[in-house]
């Protein structure tokens, strides 16, 4: 048995040529043996590398950007001890060298003797797909023997118990509370029409909080359907006149833009979907789901985002009603202060923001919430009071977490989440 | 939402009363603008787009000056400047207000005041100037009869902070704020343009002429605004001249001549908004007298007088947000304080119930939990690499988004299990056997759906060992369907995932709604991945 064998890249090579090899024979096949780094780039695979040897051998000169032959190619020791190792032959010392340095060729392990002794036992058909295999690329060119599918034996052994996402939990702990307060669940796209996202809302059609920024826009597809015109005309007519709900209105609309398809940025747009269609007041209605946002944030960060949105809607329900709910949730999730401020969204008026007193971070900013407009809940066949909220759950499971990075919430360590019992 | 940072000092003598931070902070809170900072000199202010009044000291003065009742009437008087402006039709931008104002110290303070408040108004309410733009001029240095006409490119100015007279045209290439705003009015044939007895003194929304800038030396100011949206366009008038007003200049009107129609500006008069006690009292949550509810009123800057049980309120006229009676009642919330607002849950007794579709997706977590499963949360979007190159897919169509804001995330998932690989490639250092799943969310693209697309809930499962395979996790799902009660069927399946002759679709009346099998080395070398891995992705339907 060999004591060495080609890697992967030493395979690739083997197969395709070194790189250096590759960028010379470009250079000699033109008539001035002479190219740009972004010509040649654009011809020779693994560039970078090419350049490094080829340089590092004087082959090539580098004026620039200018690239120019020096010598013709030959066929180099590499290559040669390259072959040699591929065929079980032993390769001279100084090749084998320069070939371990570029992790062309390894050392055989014992794992890769006794792994291909295995295998030749067994004809070279793998019964069962092992770490082993996967590690010295064993695998690659052997047959795999066929299970019967349909038919094999399931016999689950049981294991010990698994573990519950911490933070899904916590978003449990919450749908249980607010269901207990007499809360139906709703469901929304994700996919969603700005229709339904912003001009439900009466967020004028110029708001800067629709720029790019704010809201992602889908490439494909682009425009949503209209389903009922009639709704379209009382909403559009709010935007352009107040229409019948007693505002001045914005003074114009743009339907076209309301047409267009964006990831949805609030739960909201779930809250105008609901006002419109469920019909039998009073009712509570909530959902804890993901909205999107194109902040710029570091690399661990997501886009997407858990909120709780929440409405109830009822005859003679105001802004103290709402700062209760707003309290019984942040309870639920094992605040001991909390702090109402005024804030601004476009369709709500009593605006609140919900502030939560977190023992390492101070106080945070939870999520906004009010009482909805007119010229939301008019348009959309709701005359009656209507509390809202979207608050930031991800925030306030971070107090009973009793974690204080967020990015803990959607965490990819196996170790960590194995752990949050 | 713009941050401003204002002088404290200055914003304390405009305010005429010494406070100490936190009152300070305390105060401004619960008028709405958020206080981020206040340091010994400084302090930082986040502003809601719905109060521009307040993004300037002057303005934002006035407001904790009322809210504290240091101030309790204001009043703005406004002389005729005799001056009047004949406004030709210019297309791109048709609406203008003018002023003149007199009378001005040009402190420093001013001076940066009057720079800020430009600089954010401009960026937010003048939506970086395409809606509204501001010009600031010494009222001096104008020669009457002044102008608004639509100027050729080919006419000339000579650029604040510049020497040289040069085109219109040339602003927009060789200027730098040319070159930012220039791309507003550059398509229209014919510019908006301010003229006067000596050439162009203001080229808005670009910029004024170097012979009427501001120095220290400025006395009297005149003031252009110009834009797309006449309502706007008053308003942003409004806010300058009465935050001017707060420095004891004087404001004096202008007539503005558009030849079928005939305005004067800056027209500071309040506008009437009747109320009623009773429902604005249901709408809070409060039981306040009418005599009451006009003090909270007056805190809030505005005018009230009782009808019978209505009060008729007097809006101050640098206010743009009271569109409708709602925003008088939240303005009587603030007043009152929200904080001083008792919460309580209203008596409204509703059935709560969970969704279908969530509480099989929780039997369905909770059993796999059971079978000894961790359970993962991962984002729904992705991009075509994972989800199609590393899986060994062809790509097909899929959600994609036109302004991603980084590489890992520009389409929606169709597919959760490259999540779950991502997942276990960079665990390996992690002790085996490692079994993740999630329950989560793909988007599929419908025509029939009215956005086009569908969210459709799955289960994925992948397990990893040294040795692990197909009969391993068929006993996993068959396992976890027995809990949920689910009959399947699987059948062979050829999938660029998975390895040939190990790999099954489940079949579930009928419909296939999902796959099974072992992850192939070569999509494991993909991922990096040095365990054999299987997996299922089945629909929760």
């Amino acid at each position: 048995m060999a004591e060495y064998r080609l890697s992967e890249e030493g395979k690739e090579y083997l197969k395709y040529g070194l790189p250096e090899k590759n960028l010379v024979e470009f250079l000699n096949s033109l008539p001035q043996k002479t190219a740009t780094i972004g010509k040649a780039g654009s011809k020779v695979k693994n560039l970078p590398i090419a350049l490094k040897w080829a340089l590092e051998k004087g082959w090539i000169i580098k004026k620039g950007d200018q690239l120019t032959l020096l010598k013709p190619p030959y066929q180099t020791e590499e290559e040669v001890a390259l072959k040699k190792i591929d065929a079980g032959m032993k390769a001279d010392e100084k090749s084998l060298k320069i070939l371990l340095e570029r992790n062309l060729v390894v050392k055989v392990s014992e794992t890769y003797i006794k792994t291909k002794k295995s295998l030749e036992k067994s004809g070279n058909v793998i019964a069962e797909l092992t770490h082993d295999m996967i590690r010295t690329d064993l695998w690659e060119g052997k047959e795999f023997k066929k299970i019967d599918v349909i038919h094999v034996t399931k016999k689950f052994k049981k294991a010990s118990e698994g573990n519950l996402q911490p933070y899904r939990k916590v978003i449990e702990e919450v749908k249980e509370k607010l269901i207990s307060l007499g809360f139906k669940e709703a469901k929304g796209p994700y996919v969603e029409m700005n229709f339904w996202n912003c001009d439900a809302l009466f967020m004028p059609s110029d708001h800067p909080a629709r720029s790019i920024h704010d809201i992602f826009s889908m490439k494909n597809p682009r425009y949503g359907k209209v389903l009922d015109k009639q709704l379209w005309k009382r909403v559009g007519e709010t935007h352009k006149n107040g229409w019948k709900t007693g505002s001045k209105g914005w003074g114009t609309w743009d339907e076209d833009l309301a047409r267009r398809l964006i990831l949805r940025s609030q739960g909201t747009a779930v809250s105008a979907r609901t006002l419109y269609k469920w019909k039998k007041i009073p009712y509570k209605m909530f959902i804890i789901d993901r909205v999107f946002r194109p902040d710029v944030l570091d690399a661990k960060h997501l886009n997407d985002l858990d909120q709780c949105e929440g409405i109830v809607v009822g005859k003679g329900l105001n802004l103290r009603h709402l700062l209760g709910y707003l309290e019984a949730i942040a309870k639920t999730v094992g605040a001991k202060k909390v702090k109402f401020k005024p804030s601004f969204f476009p369709f709500t008026e009593g605006s609140v923001e919900l502030q939560v007193y977190h023992d390492e971070l101070g106080w945070i900013e939870a999520g906004g919430s009010g009482i909805f407009r007119p010229e939301v809940t008019l348009p959309l066949g709701v005359s009656v009071p209507v509390l809202a909220w979207g608050l930031g759950i991800g925030r306030l499971s971070m107090i009973k977490m009793k974690i204080d990075d967020i990015r803990y919430l959607y965490s990819d360590n196996l170790q960590w989440l194995r752990k949050q019992r | 939402m713009p941050t401003v940072t204002y002088s404290k000092s200055d914003l304390l003598s405009l305010i005429g009363k010494n406070l100490s931070d936190e009152q300070l902070k305390e105060v401004i809170d619960q008028i709405k603008p958020g206080v981020e900072e206040i340091s010994a000199n400084e302090i930082t202010i986040e502003h809601y787009a719905d109060r521009p009044d307040l993004f300037g000291i002057e303005g934002l003065a006035r407001a904790v000056r009322q809210y504290l009742g240091i101030q309790k009437k204001e009043k703005f008087d406004v002389k005729d400047s005799g001056l009047t402006v004949v406004a030709e039709k210019v297309d791109i931008r048709p609406f203008i207000a003018c002023a003149v104002v007199k009378d001005v110290k040009l402190t420093d303070e001013l001076i940066k005041s009057l720079m800020n408040i430009q600089e954010v108004l401009h960026e937010t309410f003048g939506r970086k100037r395409t809606r509204v733009a501001i010009g600031v001029h010494d009222y001096d240095e104008i020669v009457p009869p002044i102008k608004y006409v639509g100027a050729s490119p080919a006419e000339r100015i000579i650029p604040l902070e510049r020497e040289v007279e040069m085109s219109l045209r040339d602003v927009l290439i060789n200027v730098e704020k040319g070159k930012d705003y220039g791309h507003i009015i550059s398509k229209a044939d014919k510019w908006p343009a301010f003229i006067d007895q000596e050439g162009i003194f203001s080229f808005p929304p670009i910029i004024n002429s170097n012979r009427t800038r501001v120095s220290e030396k400025t006395k009297n100011l005149f003031l252009d605004i110009t834009g797309t949206n006449e309502k706007i366009v008053l308003q942003t008038m409004n806010i300058l001249v009465t935050n001017l007003a707060e420095r004891n200049a004087k404001i004096e009107s202008v007539k503005v001549n558009y030849g079928n129609k005939k305005t004067v500006t800056p027209n500071l008069s309040k506008e009437k908004m009747i109320i009623d006690v009773d429902e604005a009292n249901e709408w809070v949550g409060i039981k306040l007298s009418a005599e009451k509810m006009m003090l909270f009123l007056q805190k809030m800057g505005y005018d009230a007088k009782k009808i019978k049980n209505k009060l008729e309120v007097l809006i101050p006229p640098y206010r743009t947000d009271i569109l409708h009676q709602v925003d008088i009642y939240e303005d009587i919330a603030i007043g009152y304080g929200y904080n001083k607002l008792k919460p309580e849950l209203p008596k409204l007794p509703t059935k709560g119930g969970r969704n279908e579709q969530e509480i099989f997706s929780n039997e369905v977590r909770e059993a796999a939990v059971k079978l000894g499963l961790q359970e993962v949360l991962t984002s729904i979007m992705s991009n075509e690499k994972d989800q199609f190159d590393k899986m060994g897919l062809e790509r097909t169509e899929v959600a994609e988004i036109e302004n991603p804001v980084s590489l890992e995330s520009t389409i929606m998932r169709k597919s959760i299990l490259p999540n779950l690989l991502k997942i276990l490639s960079v665990n390996q250092h992690v002790s085996y056997p490692q079994k993740i799943f999630e329950v989560g969310d793909v988007i599929l693209i419908d025509k029939k759906e009215e956005t086009q697309t569908r969210n459709v809930r799955k289960i994925s499962v992948a397990i990893a060992d040294s040795k692990i395979g197909f009969q391993d996790i068929a006993s996993v799902f068959d396992a976890l369907m027995k809990i949920v009660k689910i009959k399947y069927k699987l059948k062979e399946l050829n999938h660029p995932s998975f390895i040939k002759g190990r790999c099954a679709s489940i079949i579930c009346k009928n419909k296939q709604i999902g796959f099974i099998g072992e992850i192939h080395p070569q999509i494991l070398q993909n991922w990096k991945l040095e365990m054999p891995v299987a997996a299922f992705e089945v629909e929760l339907i």
